[in-house]
């Protein structure tokens, strides 16, 4: 699964830390989101969407083999 | 995601302080000539003699010491964590029943088997887990 929380993030000028905070997870954990290394729960994927207010999809998408 | 079952954070450092207490306790218990359970036996014990109650307290501290660290929370205990807590607890596990069925086999030792099953999965627990988090934290680092 890709995403675009980098994008994201830098749109709303906003660190890895600033949005760790807003959903309540680790710097670690969100790093690992971004560089593809670590799928989030679903829980946590609508916690992120809902930061940037836009709709799930347009932040998490799935990749070819998914 | 709320985890049930796991200790507050101090208590990893109650945990380490346990573990390191049991260190010179056991040395001083041997110093004055107690011998380990484990050791053959030379002559009958009760449940409540002294060496017996002592090295139970030793092995209490030892083993109630690695399981407070092992099972304490994180700073902040997020879903990752518990990712890398059970994968890390599978590993564990693997491990434990290889040394155990490799020395089933080849080692006619059982007492010592059983304290070998005491730590392994504990101790290769902590250190997986500690190890993964290290790695995330270099990563981190190498990013900023």
């Amino acid at each position: 699964m890709k995403n675009n929380i980098r994008v994201e993030r830098a749109i709303k000028d906003m660190t890895q830390a600033d949005l760790a905070e807003a959903v309540s997870v680790s710097r670690q954990t969100i790093n690992t989101i971004e560089s593809n290394k670590y799928v989030p729960s679903t829980v946590l994927a609508l916690k992120i969407a809902k930061v940037f207010n836009k709709p799930l999809e347009e932040i998490f998408m799935l990749e070819e083999g998914d | 995601m709320r985890l049930k079952y796991l200790f507050p954070y101090w208590c990893r450092f109650l945990g380490w302080g346990l573990v390191i207490l049991h260190v010179p306790l056991s040395m001083l218990g041997r110093a004055h000539g107690m011998t380990n359970i484990m050791d053959p036996q030379p002559r009958d014990q009760g449940i409540f003699a002294g060496e017996h109650l002592f090295f139970i307290c030793t092995t209490l501290l030892m083993s109630a010491g690695l399981f407070l660290v092992a099972f304490a929370k994180e700073k902040i205990e997020d879903e990752q964590i518990s990712h890398i807590r059970l994968d890390s607890l599978r590993w564990a596990i693997f491990i434990n029943y290889l040394v155990l069925i490799i020395s089933l086999v080849f080692i006619e030792d059982v007492p010592h088997m059983l304290e070998l099953n005491l730590w392994v999965p504990l101790i290769f627990f902590i250190i997986r887990f500690r190890w993964v988090i290290w790695r995330l934290n270099q990563s981190l680092k190498r990013e900023a």
